[in-house]
C-alpha cells in the first residue's frame, strides 16, 4: 500500500515538473551551502591547527606594537631580561624577522629572514636536515652564516645535495649557508617556517634588517598553570626595563599560547557560525517556497481530496500523501543539493578560492535538515488537506 | 423477508451562513429503505435530494435526528476513522461527473478504494480487472480518464463504487452527463446490481431514469412527500 501512495505522489510532483524544480531549488542551494559551510569551517579549523601545531600550550610570546613603532620598543635584548628576572620562566628566545629578496647565482625568490638566537631550533623542535645549526659563537661573533627551511632550498637550488658552503646574497650582503633543516609544514605568524631563512640575530639586525624589522620573543612557563602568573611577571619586568611610568601604556603586546589558538579559533567559529547562519536562513526561506507551492498544490487538488474521502480515504491517508510529496520535494532537493556541494568544494579548493576540508557531516545534516524542512513546512497544508470538509471539497473546481 | 438497510428518523440538516444565519435543508426526514431495494430520489433543486444523499453516505453529518445502518444508529459519529472505513467498505459513490483521478488510469481509479482499505496491489488490481470486465472493458484497463466516453467513465467509476464490495450504492444523477444511450447502459447496470441484492440509492430529475426503480421518493422544501410511488419492477 505505502509503495503505491508512494508512487502517486511521484508521479504528481512529474505532473508539474517546472514547479517542482523551482520550489526545489531553495532547498538544492541550502543543501549545498551548508556542505561547502562545513568544509569551509573545517579548513579554516585546520589551517588553526596547522598555524599553532608544536606551539606548546605553556608558551607566551611578546611582540612589539603592530604598527605604531614610535611606542614601540622590544628589543632582542629583553629576552635574557626576561629569562634572568622572571621566576617562572625557563626558557625565551629572541626573534627578530622580515622579508626579504633572496638570491642564489641567477635564482631568485622572496623569503622571510628570521635573526635568532642559538636556543631557537630546540625551543621551535625544528630539526637539522644538513650541515650544521647556528651556535652561540656565531651569534656573538656577529657571522655572516645561514640556515636554510627546506622551501627555500627547494625554490633556490637545482642540485640540493651540494648547498652547504655556498654562498646566498640578502639585501646585497654575501651570506655563507652552513646549514638545512628538515620540511616543518608549521608557520611563525603568516610566514611558513620551510620558506624562512635563519640568521644570527646579532649579524641580521646589524647588518641585514636594520631597526624597522619585527621583533618577537618566544617564551616557555615552567608550568601551564603559571601561564598567567608569568604572563604578569613579564610585564612587569619588561615596563621596569623600560622605565615605563605608571600613567604610561605597555611599548610591547603579550599573548600566550591559549589565548593566540583562542583567538584563530574563535575566528574561524564565527566564520562558520555566520556561514551557518546563512545556510540555515536559505533553508528556512526554502521551506516557505515548499509550503507555499504544498498550499498551491492542495487548493489545485481539492476536488481530488473530496474524492478520496468520499471513496474511503482517511485523514491520515491524505495528510500522509501530501506531506510525503513536500517531504519527497525537499529529499530530492537535498539530493541535488548534496551532489552540488561536492561540486563546489573541490572548486573552492582546486582554485585556492578558500580552504577548505571536506567531511561527510555537512552532506548528513544538510540533508537531514532538508527532510525536517519537508515535514515541517509540508505538515500545516497537508494538515489542512485532511481536514477539508469531503462535500465541500467534492463541490469545488 | 426485507429488513431496513437504512432508517432515517426525523433527520435534521441545517447549513449556517458566516453571519451565523441558519439555513434549513433538510427538515424532519423519515425514511426506511430496505435491502436491496432499488430507491430514485427526485424533487426540484434545491429540495434536498444531494444533501440527504450525502447524509446517507456519511460526507455530512447530521445536525439532529437518528440514522440506522444495519441496525445501528450512526448518526451521531463524528470520528473520521469510523466514518471513512463507512464510506469505504459499506458504501460505493457514483457521481454525476464521474470524478476519477486523472493522472490514473481507469484500473488504478478502480483500484483506490481497496488501496485506503489497505489491500494487497495484486489482489487489488486482480479484482480490478475482474470489475472492467464485468463492463465489457478489460482492454481499456491502462487508459487514462480523458481517453474514455463519458459513458465510459461512468462505467469506471461504478466499477471503483463496487471495489470493497459495499452493499450499498449511491448515485448522484449517474446519468445526468451522459446521452440517452449510455445513460440506458448504466441503468441496465444499475438494474443488474439490483438484482444482485445491491441497495441503490439514486438521485435524479429524470422521470425517464427514476421508472428503473422500484421506488421513487419524492422530495419538497427538506421533506419527504406524503404520496410516495411504488412502482412495479420494469423487468
Amino acid at each position: 500500500m505505502k509503495l503505491e501512495i508512494i508512487r502517486m505522489s511521484f508521479e504528481s510532483l512529474l505532473a508539474n515538473k517546472t514547479r517542482s524544480f523551482l520550489s526545489m531549488l531553495g532547498i538544492i542551494i541550502g543543501v549545498s551551502t551548508v556542505i561547502a559551510v562545513f568544509a569551509i569551517g573545517q579548513g579554516a579549523q585546520q589551517a588553526v591547527d596547522e598555524q599553532f601545531q608544536g606551539l606548546s600550550a605553556n608558551s607566551i610570546l611578546v611582540m612589539q606594537m603592530r604598527g605604531k613603532t614610535e611606542s614601540s620598543n622590544l628589543k632582542t635584548t629583553d629576552s635574557e631580561i626576561i629569562i634572568e628576572n622572571c621566576s617562572h620562566i625557563s626558557e625565551a628566545t629572541a626573534v627578530i624577522q622580515e622579508s626579504m629578496a633572496v638570491s642564489f647565482e641567477s635564482e631568485e625568490g622572496s623569503f622571510s629572514i628570521s635573526g635568532i638566537e642559538s636556543n631557537y631550533f630546540k625551543m621551535s623542535s625544528i630539526e637539522i636536515d644538513k650541515g650544521v645549526l647556528i651556535s652561540a659563537e656565531d651569534i656573538a661573533g656577529s657571522e655572516k652564516v645561514a640556515v636554510l627551511g627546506s622551501g627555500v632550498v627547494e625554490e633556490l637550488f637545482e642540485n640540493t645535495d651540494e648547498i652547504i658552503g655556498k654562498n646566498i646574497k640578502i639585501n646585497g650582503k654575501t651570506i655563507e649557508i652552513i646549514g638545512t633543516v628538515k620540511e616543518t609544514g608549521r608557520s611563525m605568524g603568516k610566514s611558513s617556517l620551510d620558506d624562512t631563512i635563519f640568521l644570527p640575530n646579532t649579524m641580521a639586525e646589524k647588518s641585514i634588517l636594520g631597526s624597522k624589522a619585527f621583533i618577537m620573543i618566544f617564551t616557555i612557563v615552567d608550568d601551564v598553570e603559571n601561564i598567567e602568573i608569568a604572563s604578569e611577571e613579564i610585564v612587569s619586568v619588561l615596563r621596569n626595563e623600560h622605565n615605563l611610568k605608571d600613567s604610561q601604556a605597555d611599548d610591547f603586546r603579550i599573548m600566550d599560547a591559549g589565548a593566540m589558538v583562542g583567538a584563530a579559533q574563535d575566528s574561524a567559529e564565527l566564520m562558520t557560525f555566520l556561514l551557518t547562519s546563512v545556510a540555515a536562513i536559505v533553508l528556512l526561506v526554502s521551506g516557505i517556497g515548499i509550503m507555499n507551492v504544498m498550499f498551491v498544490t492542495v487548493a489545485e487538488r481539492t476536488k481530488e481530496i473530496g474524492i478520496a474521502k468520499a471513496i474511503g480515504g482517511k485523514q491520515g491517508d491524505i495528510l500522509g500523501q501530501f506531506l510525503l510529496e513536500s517531504v519527497m520535494l525537499s529529499m530530492v532537493g537535498g539530493l541535488l543539493g548534496i551532489g552540488l556541494g561536492l561540486l563546489i568544494v573541490p572548486i573552492f579548493s582546486r582554485f585556492e578560492i578558500m580552504a577548505v576540508a571536506f567531511s561527510w557531516t555537512g552532506p548528513i545534516i544538510g540533508f537531514g535538515f532538508s527532510v525536517l524542512v519537508g515535514v515541517f513546512f509540508g505538515f500545516y497544508p497537508a494538515l489542512k488537506a485532511s481536514r477539508l470538509d469531503p462535500v465541500d471539497a467534492l463541490r469545488s473546481e | 423477508m426485507e429488513k431496513p438497510a437504512i432508517q432515517l428518523k426525523n433527520v435534521h440538516k441545517s447549513y449556517y451562513l458566516s453571519n451565523d444565519e441558519e439555513v434549513p435543508v433538510l427538515n424532519g426526514i423519515n425514511l426506511d429503505i430496505n435491502e436491496g431495494e432499488f430507491v430514485a430520489l427526485m424533487g426540484e433543486s434545491g429540495c434536498g435530494k444531494t444533501t440527504l444523499l450525502n447524509i446517507i453516505g456519511c460526507l455530512h453529518p447530521l445536525s439532529d435526528g437518528e440514522y440506522f445502518l444495519d441496525g445501528e444508529n450512526i448518526g451521531e459519529v463524528r470520528d473520521d476513522y469510523t466514518l471513512a472505513f463507512i464510506r469505504n467498505k459499506k458504501m460505493g459513490f457514483v457521481f454525476q461527473q464521474f470524478n476519477l483521478f486523472s493522472r490514473l488510469s481507469a484500473l488504478k481509479n478502480i483500484a483506490l478504494p481497496a488501496l485506503y482499505a489497505g489491500e494487497k496491489k495484486e489482489i487489488r488490481e486482480e479484482k480490478a480487472l475482474k470489475l472492467l470486465g464485468s463492463v465489457n472493458m478489460e482492454d481499456r484497463a491502462n487508459y487514462k480518464p480523458t481517453e474514455l466516453s463519458g459513458g465510459q467513465q461512468q462505467r469506471v467509476s461504478i466499477c471503483r463504487s463496487l471495489m470493497n464490495d459495499p452493499d450499498i450504492l449511491l448515485a448522484d444523477e449517474p446519468t445526468g452527463a451522459l446521452d440517452s444511450k449510455s445513460g440506458l447502459e448504466i441503468m441496465k447496470i444499475f438494474t443488474d446490481l439490483k438484482r444482485n441484492n445491491k441497495t441503490i440509492i439514486m438521485v435524479t430529475h429524470t422521470a425517464e431514469v427514476a421508472k428503473y426503480a422500484d421506488r421513487i421518493i419524492f422530495m419538497k422544501d427538506g421533506k419527504v412527500m406524503d404520496k410516495n410511488y411504488r412502482l412495479a419492477s420494469n423487468y
